[in-house]
């Protein structure tokens, strides 16, 4: 059978919209696609709620049965799983309305904020390690900030998905060390206008091409960054003397101020009494 | 430029020697398997020798011919290895180096003897490049295979309605019967004709995947093309 042009876009276009006959949804949108599927914004009839569609070519096992059962305040959480007439996969997620970090960090934050973003990202990783599922792409666009500034880490990856460039380590297999690489990329994405080596050098020990540099899991490197953001020495940078007696300093301002005040207050006291 | 062969249309897909061709060839793949590999490829190779070496309808049809043979007389599509690229990519590429070698080898012999040249106008102006068109002309093919075999499904369980509904909403090049007009025209609620709609272009989809099944080495590349027909 012939088929023309137009008619060729218009069948590619109505067989791409997922067929949810004998579901509860509608579908409203598209809002976004990732490597894994795509996601619409479809209405919930029974519950009267907009919730997110994905669709997906691969069928739900394995590890996504695992990811839809992740529970955490940093992951999506997913309301249904099943299949659609046409044969396609779909999960029924929470709608988050909000900014992609891509977008978000064109605005002007704060190294604190940039580092709080990091850390939610990083806690909810560690979360789903705990519970035996890594991202496999982790990158900007692949996590939200909420207008109450809730990060929420989204498309947790199947075995179809192969990461992204520039965020994706170079190891063939994927698995945990590969998302701590992904997580320093990401912090070096957020962070790079800032002058602090610390938090550079975490943000290269995290993305070291051998495997065995990098921090031996996410809680390493949300531990290293607690260290930074408490003035800590961190273990990915042997700081130079001056460095150290800088950052000493800094920490204890207060004290040295009081020193050099009691100093003072004894010295001149001590030519007050000889004069 | 002349205009494009027929084979792909109505008329048939491919040359009617497309059987012993494979017989002869003994290409260690099934002829099932070759039958669609061929059905799929034949006119995308086409258009994109066409395209990229600025072929007329006569040579592109030969050296599209040539491709074939040869790759089946050198067992070509059993060497492909999915973990390098996809089975569209490889042919792609494999065309390209067939094509480039025979139009290097033409050149050659013009060289040699009688220059010919080749009027301006007879130059397709190509307005995509012939790696994108060898990929539009894939979907192409994939949707046109696609529909017959919906339609003889159609045929065959006695859906005749649902197809007819099919063909005037969904592949008319005009403009588009509204459903309350498809509706009257058929005798039926609007919803049962959003009904069989939905149902013919779920099972559309569904020999879609079928088709490119048949020619894709698993699970991940079939998802993977699944994805690229609609990207």
């Amino acid at each position: 059978m012939d088929v023309s042009d137009s008619v060729l876009d218009h069948l590619r276009q109505v067989t791409a919209l997922p067929d949810l006959t004998g579901t509860r949804y509608e579908l409203e949108s598209e809002i976004g696609r990732g490597g894994m599927g795509v996601v619409y914004a479809a209405r919930d009839r029974e519950l009267d709620r907009r919730v997110a569609l994905k669709v997906l070519e691969v069928p739900i096992t394995g590890e996504a049965q695992l990811i839809a059962c992740l529970e955490h305040p940093g992951i999506v959480p997913i309301f249904e799983t099943g299949t659609l007439a046409d044969g396609r996969s779909f999960y029924a997620m929470k709608l988050v309305s909000g900014a992609r970090l891509d977008h978000y960090v064109a605005d002007n934050h704060t190294l604190s904020e940039r580092l709080r973003v990091i850390r939610r990202v990083g806690e909810a990783l560690a979360y789903a390690h705990s519970q035996g599922v890594i991202h496999r792409d982790l990158k900007p666009q692949n996590i939200m900030v909420g207008e109450f500034g809730e990060v929420y880490v989204m498309d947790w990856g199947v075995d179809a998905v192969a990461g992204t460039d520039g965020f994706r380590a170079p190891e063939s297999t994927l698995d945990r060390l590969s998302d701590v690489y992904a997580l320093g990329a990401l912090l070096k994405f957020l962070v790079s206008t800032s002058v602090s080596p610390a938090v550079t050098a975490i943000a290269e020990k995290a993305t070291s091409a051998d495997r065995r540099e990098r921090y031996g899991s996410v809680a390493g490197f949300l531990a290293d960054l607690d260290r930074f953001e408490q003035g800590l020495a961190v273990e990915a940078w042997s700081e130079p003397v001056w460095h150290r007696l800088q950052r000493f300093a800094s920490r204890n301002a207060v004290l040295l101020w009081l020193l050099a005040a009691y100093t003072l207050v004894k010295f001149l006291l001590f030519f007050l009494r000889r004069f | 430029m002349d205009a494009d062969t027929a084979i792909g249309g109505p008329s048939g897909r491919f040359p009617s020697t497309r059987v012993s061709l494979i017989q002869a060839a003994g290409s260690g793949l099934s002829d099932a398997a070759m039958d669609q590999v061929i059905a799929l490829y034949w006119k995308p190779v086409y258009r994109f020798v066409r395209l990229k070496f600025q072929k007329s309808n006569e040579d592109a049809k030969d050296l599209t011919q040539g491709f074939f043979t040869s790759a089946l007389q050198r067992n070509f599509f059993t060497r492909f290895d999915p973990a390098k690229a996809s089975f569209r990519t490889y042919v792609r590429m494999a065309v390209e180096r067939y094509a480039a070698n025979q139009h290097a080898a033409e050149n050659r012999q013009k060289r040699g003897g009688a220059v010919e040249f080749e009027s301006v106008e007879d130059r397709e102006i190509a307005t995509e490049s012939p790696e994108l068109e060898f990929d539009r002309e894939w979907r192409r093919q994939l949707f046109s295979l696609a529909l017959d075999d919906l339609r003889a499904h159609c045929q065959q369980s006695g859906k005749q309605v649902q197809f007819a509904i099919f063909e005037d909403y969904d592949l008319t090049d005009g403009d588009r019967l509204s459903y309350s007009d498809l509706a009257a025209k058929y005798g039926m609620p609007e919803s049962t004709v959003n009904n069989h709609l939905a149902w013919a272009r779920r099972t559309l989809r569904a020999f879609i995947r079928e088709r490119l099944r048949s020619t894709t080495s698993g699970a991940r590349e079939l998802h993977e093309e699944m994805r690229r027909v609609w990207m």
